[in-house]
C-alpha cells in the first residue's frame, strides 16, 4: 500500500475552472472591493492634492498676522464669516491656510522619516535575515536595544539639545523609528533565504549584493510598504507630539501639533482652536492606517479579514 | 439489520465570492449498527463536507438540508442546539485527519480525554480517568497513566492519533466518523492505526464511517463502500461486490489505478483517469463524470442519472444509465 | 526553565547597559552640554567653569563609567536644577507614573480582550465593525489631543472630573482613559486575530466534536491560546506607556516621571534626563522579560526549552 499508486487521481479546486482574469484586474477588483483601502486612498489622495496645491488654494498667507482679526470663529459659528472659513488664531492668522500648509509639514515629515528609517531598518533586517548566525545575533541585539529606548523621551531630549527644526525632526524620527522595518525585513528575508530563485541566482554566480538588491528586495517590498505606511502615521503623530511639547517644529511654522499647542490656552472657551487641527491630524493618520491595513489584506493570500 | 444512521438527499452548499459552492448534492446514506462503511472519493468530492454535516460541525454560513437525517430514530435536523451537543460527543464522535493539530496544545491529554465524558455522563473525575487509562491502553499507548499528565507536544503523531481514537471511544458512542485518520501518518504507522480502528470497532461493536481517498484502505477494512464523485454517491455496494463487480465507470477507473498483487505484472502500466473534476459551483448539466467517461452516451450530456438498483438489489446501487442499460440488454 | 530565565536575565541586563551607553552618547554628542547648561548669555569663562564643576572636561568614557558606577548603586547624582538628588526626585515621582500606567493598562485590557473576543465570534457583523472602528480611531488619534478633548468635555463642560493634578484618584481617571485608549487598539486587534485563528484551528473542531457547550469551547479551549500573545503585547505596551507618559502627564499636569523628564529636558538638567531614560528602559526590559516568563507558563510548548 503505497501512496502514489492507490491514491485517487488528480485533485482540483473549484477555482481552476474560473475564467482567467488578468493579474492587474484581480488586484483592481480586490482594491475596489476593500472598503477601508478605497476610503483611505481617497482621503489620503485628497490630502496630498490639497497639500501640493496649498499655495494656490490657501485664501490667505499662513504667516500673515493681523492683530485686529484675532480669534475669529469658523464659519459655522454665529460670528464666523466666509472670509476665514476655519477662523483665525491668536495672532489673527487664517486657520484654513495654516491647516493647508500644515498638511505639507505632516506629509513631508511622515514620508521622509519613514524613508530614512526604512533604509536603516531594511538594511539591518535583510542582513540579519540573509546571513543569520552571528550577524543575526548582533543585529537582533541592536533591535532589542532600540526597542528598550523610550522613543518620545529620547527624541525630546535630543531635539532639546540640537534645537527643533523641520530637518532635525525628520532626522531624529528617521533614526528612531526603524525597528519595525528591521523586524519585518528580517523575518521575510529568513523565509525567502532558502527559496529556489535565490539558490539558482547563487548557482549562476551572482554577487551577494546583486542577490540581495535585485532578487530578494523586490520580493519583500510589499511587506515593507505596509510597514512604511504604519511608520509614516507613527512619524506624523510623533512630530505632532514633539511640536505640541514645544520641542519639534518651531513657530511660526504651521505644524498641526504646534497649532494645538498654541490653541491650548484658549481651548476652554474656543474649542474649535484645538478641534480643527486635531481632527485634521486624526483624519490624515486614519487614512494612512486604512491604506496600510488594506495593503496588508491585499498581500495576504485570499485576503483573510 | 438496524440502521443507526439514515440520511436521505443530504445537500450542503457554501456561499463563495464566485457563487454558491454546492459541495454535497443529494446524498443517500445509511449505516447499520456495528458496521464499517467506507466513503471513498478524491479530494474535493464532498466526502469531508458530508462527515462535517453529519456531525453538525459546519460553519454557520454553510447551508445543510436533507429530506431525512435520522440517527437511531432521532431526527438530527430538528434537535435543539443543546440536544445536538448531547448527541455529538456522547453518541457520535469523530477522529480527524491531522493528529498534530487536533489536540489543544494548552491542556493535558487527561483533561482533554475526560472533559467530554464528565460533561455528558456526569461521571466523577476519577472514573473518567480510569476509563481514559483503559482506553489508552486498548489504543496501544504505552504508559497510559503517565500520559494523562502530558501535553500533546510531548507525543509523536502516531501516538497522538491513538489518543484521538481513545478520545472518540470515551463515551461509548454508537457511531464514529473517521475522516482520513491515517492520511497524515507514516506508511508503517498507517497500517497499525488501521488495524487498531478495525479491531476496536469490532470489539466495541461501534459503527464507523471511514472516509478515505485510498482504495487500498477500503479493501482492508470496509464492510460496505460508497463511492463519491462531485458531491454525489455514484456507486454503493458491499466491499466484496464492489471489488468483484464494479459497475460505475468511475469506480472501474479507480480500481484500474491500483495494482492488484498477483494480477498486475511488475513494470506494467497503471491506468489513470484523464481529465479533472468539474467545478461544484452552481448547477451541473447531465452526468458529472461525463467529461472524463469513456463509456458516455448521448443522454449523459443533459440527463442527470439517478441512483438505481443493480441486479434488482438494494445492496448494490449505481448512478449510471450505461451500466444499468447494458445489464438490461444482457438480460 | 531556570536556565531559560537565567539566559533571558543575562540578555536583559546587557541590553540595559547598552541602552545606558547609547543614551549617554546621544546626549553627549548632540551638543555641548556645558554651553546648554550655562545658557546663551554666559561668557566663555562661565562655560569653562561649568565644564569643570560638572566633570564635563574629563574623557567621555571616564564620565560614563563614573556615572554607571554610581548608577548601579542607585546614585544618579544631583539635579542641576532641582535642589535635590536625582534618586529622591525619581522615587517621589515614580509611584504616580506607575499608578497611571497600571490603571491605563488595566483599562485597556478590560476593554480590549472582551471586545476582541466578541468581534472575533461575531466576525463581519456590526459589533465587529464597531470594534474595528473604535480601534482604528484610537490608533489615529494623537493622545495629547484626546487628553485635551477629555478635559474640555469632562472637566470644563460637565465638571465631573478634575482637569489636572494628582491629589485624588479622580485625578487619574481622565489621564488613564487617554493613555489606555492609546494602548487598547493594538491589544484588541491582536485578541481578535488570535481568536479568529484559534477558532478555525483543528483543536477547536475537536472540542466541538466532543459536544462541549459553546461557552466552554470559547472560554476554555480558544481564549487561553488566543490570549498568550496578548499578554506579551500588554507588557510591551506598559513599557511604551511609561515612555509615553511624558505627553499625558504634561497635558494633565500629573507630577510623575514623565513631567519630571520634561521639566528636566527643558531646563537642560541632564542627570535627571539620563536617569529617567535608563529607568524607563529598565522597566521596559523587565516587562518584556516578565512577558516571556508568563508566556512560558501559559504555553506548555515553551516550557521545555
Amino acid at each position: 500500500m503505497s501512496d502514489s499508486t492507490s491514491t485517487v487521481s488528480t485533485a482540483a479546486s473549484a477555482s481552476t475552472f474560473l475564467p482567467e482574469v488578468p493579474e492587474w484586474r484581480r488586484m483592481m477588483n480586490r482594491f475596489l472591493g476593500h472598503r477601508g483601502l478605497l476610503m483611505g486612498s481617497i482621503i489620503l489622495g485628497l490630502i496630498v492634492v490639497l497639500a501640493i496645491l496649498a499655495p494656490w488654494l490657501a485664501p490667505h498667507d499662513p504667516y500673515l498676522q493681523n492683530i485686529s482679526q484675532r480669534m475669529i470663529p469658523p464659519v459655522w459659528h454665529e460670528k464666523g464669516s466666509w472670509e476665514h472659513v476655519f477662523g483665525t488664531d491668536k495672532l489673527g492668522r487664517d486657520y484654513l491656510s495654516r491647516l493647508l500648509y500644515g498638511a505639507r509639514i505632516s506629509l513631508t515629515i511622515g514620508l521622509s522619516a519613514a524613508l530614512i528609517s526604512g533604509l536603516i531598518g531594511t538594511t539591518l533586517g535583510v542582513l540579519a535575515g540573509y546571513f543569520g548566525g552571528r550577524v543575526d545575533a548582533v543585529i537582533s541585539y541592536i533591535i532589542t536595544t532600540r526597542l528598550a529606548m523610550p522613543v518620545v523621551l529620547v527624541a525630546l531630549a535630543m531635539s532639546a539639545l540640537v534645537g527643533g527644526s523641520l530637518q532635525m525632526v525628520i532626522i531624529l524620527l528617521g533614526l528612531l523609528l526603524w525597528d519595525r522595518f528591521a523586524v519585518v525585513a528580517r523575518s521575510t528575508t529568513q523565509q525567502l533565504r532558502d527559496a529556489e530563485f535565490i539558490a539558482s541566482a547563487k548557482v549562476l554566480g551572482a554577487s551577494t549584493t546583486y542577490i540581495l538588491v535585485r532578487e530578494l528586495l523586490p520580493n519583500i517590498l510589499s511587506a515593507l510598504i505596509v510597514v512604511m505606511t504604519l511608520e509614516m502615521a507613527h512619524a506624523i503623530l510623533l512630530e505632532a507630539t514633539l511640536s505640541f511639547l514645544g520641542l519639534g517644529v518651531q513657530p511660526p511654522m504651521p505644524s498641526w501639533g504646534l497649532m494645538i499647542s498654541e490653541g491650548k490656552a484658549y481651548m476652554f472657551f474656543k474649542t474649535w482652536v484645538i478641534a480643527i487641527p486635531g481632527i485634521a491630524l486624526m483624519v490624515l493618520v486614519l487614512a494612512i492606517n486604512l491604506v496600510g491595513d488594506g495593503l496588508r489584506d491585499m498581500n495576504a493570500p485570499e485576503g483573510r479579514n | 439489520m438496524k440502521r443507526i444512521l439514515d440520511v436521505k438527499n443530504l445537500q450542503v452548499s457554501l456561499p463563495t465570492p464566485n457563487g454558491n459552492l454546492r459541495a454535497v448534492r443529494g446524498i443517500d446514506l445509511h449505516v447499520n449498527k456495528g458496521e464499517m462503511l467506507c466513503i471513498v472519493g478524491e479530494s474535493g468530492c464532498g466526502k469531508s463536507m458530508t462527515s462535517m454535516a453529519l456531525m453538525g460541525l459546519l460553519p454557520k454560513r454553510a447551508e445543510v438540508t436533507a429530506e431525512t437525517m435520522y440517527f437511531d430514530g432521532m431526527d438530527l435536523l430538528s434537535l435543539s442546539k443543546k440536544e445536538r451537543n448531547q448527541v455529538r460527543g456522547m453518541r457520535m464522535s469523530m477522529i480527524f485527519q491531522e493528529p498534530m493539530t487536533s489536540l489543544n496544545p494548552s491542556y493535558t491529554l487527561g483533561n482533554q480525554l475526560c472533559e467530554g465524558i464528565i460533561k455528558h455522563k456526569k461521571v466523577s473525575k476519577d472514573e473518567a480517568k480510569k476509563r481514559a487509562v483503559y482506553l489508552l491502553e486498548r489504543a496501544g499507548v504505552p504508559y497510559p497513566e503517565k500520559r494523562l499528565d502530558q501535553y500533546p507536544h510531548q507525543l509523536s503523531g502516531g501516538l497522538r492519533q491513538r489518543v484521538m481514537i481513545a478520545m472518540a471511544l470515551m463515551c461509548e458512542p454508537d457511531l464514529i466518523i473517521a475522516d482520513e485518520p491515517t492520511t497524515a501518518l507514516d506508511v508503517t504507522i498507517q497500517a497499525q492505526i488501521l488495524r487498531l480502528i478495525r479491531e476496536l470497532q469490532q470489539e466495541f461493536g461501534t459503527a464507523v464511517i471511514f472516509i478515505t481517498h485510498d482504495l487500498g484502505v477500503v479493501a482492508r477494512i470496509a464492510d460496505r463502500v460508497a463511492v463519491m464523485y462531485a458531491g454525489q454517491v455514484v456507486e454503493t455496494a458491499s466491499a466484496q461486490d464492489l471489488f468483484a463487480d464494479p459497475q460505475h465507470p468511475y469506480t472501474k477507473g479507480l480500481l484500474n489505478c491500483i495494482p492488484i498483487p498477483g494480477k498486475t505484472l511488475p513494470g506494467s502500466h497503471l491506468e489513470s483517469i484523464p481529465g479533472v473534476v468539474p467545478s461544484l459551483i452552481g448547477e451541473l448539466k447531465g452526468c458529472a463524470f461525463e467529461n472524463r467517461c469513456s463509456a458516455s452516451i448521448g443522454e449523459c450530456c443533459y440527463r442527470s442519472p439517478s441512483l438505481e438498483n443493480h441486479l434488482g438489489s438494494e445492496a448494490h446501487q449505481v448512478r449510471c444509465p450505461v451500466a444499468t442499460t447494458s445489464f438490461q440488454e444482457a438480460v | 526553565m531556570l536556565v531559560f530565565i537565567f539566559r533571558r536575565l543575562l540578555v536583559a541586563f546587557s541590553v540595559a547597559i547598552t541602552v545606558s551607553i547609547v543614551s549617554f552618547m546621544l546626549l553627549h554628542l548632540s551638543g555641548d552640554l556645558a554651553i546648554s547648561i550655562a545658557g546663551p548669555e554666559s561668557t566663555a569663562e562661565q562655560v569653562e567653569q561649568i565644564r569643570i564643576d560638572f566633570g564635563l572636561d574629563k574623557p567621555m568614557v571616564y564620565q560614563y563609567f563614573d556615572w554607571l558606577w554610581s548608577a548601579v548603586q542607585l546614585d544618579f547624582g544631583r539635579s542641576y536644577y532641582f535642589q535635590d538628588t536625582v534618586m529622591s526626585l525619581i522615587s517621589d515621582r515614580l509611584p504616580v507614573t506607575l499608578t497611571l500606567g497600571g490603571l491605563a493598562l488595566a483599562l485597556a485590557t478590560v476593554i480590549a480582550i472582551p471586545l476582541g473576543v466578541i468581534a472575533a465570534i461575531k466576525q463581519d457583523t456590526w459589533i465587529d465593525r464597531l470594534a474595528l472602528t473604535i480601534a482604528v480611531i484610537g490608533q489615529a488619534m494623537p493622545s495629547f489631543w484626546f487628553g485635551l478633548t477629555l478635559i474640555v468635555i469632562f472637566a470644563v463642560n460637565l465638571h465631573w472630573l478634575p482637569a489636572g493634578g494628582n491629589e485624588t484618584w479622580q485625578h487619574f481617571v481622565l489621564p488613564a482613559i487617554a493613555l489606555g485608549y492609546y494602548a487598547m487598539p493594538a491589544m484588541m486587534r491582536l485578541t481578535r486575530t488570535g481568536m479568529l485563528e484559534v477558532l478555525n484551528s483543528d483543536y477547536i473542531r475537536t472540542a466541538r466534536s466532543k459536544g462541549l457547550n459553546e461557552s466552554s469551547v470559547i472560554f476554555k479551549h480558544a481564549l487561553r491560546n488566543a490570549v498568550i500573545p496578548v499578554v506579551a503585547l500588554a507588557a510591551v505596551e506598559l513599557g511604551f506607556m511609561l515612555g509615553g507618559s511624558v505627553v499625558i502627564e504634561s497635558v494633565f499636569s500629573l507630577k510623575g516621571l514623565g513631567q519630571l523628564a520634561w521639566d528636566a529636558i527643558t531646563r537642560n538638567d541632564y542627570p535627571v534626563v539620563q536617569a529617567v531614560v535608563l529607568i524607563i528602559a529598565v522597566f521596559y526590559i523587565l516587562l518584556t522579560f516578565l512577558a516571556d516568563v508568563i508566556n512560558a507558563m501559559l504555553d506548555p510548548r515553551l516550557r521545555v526549552r
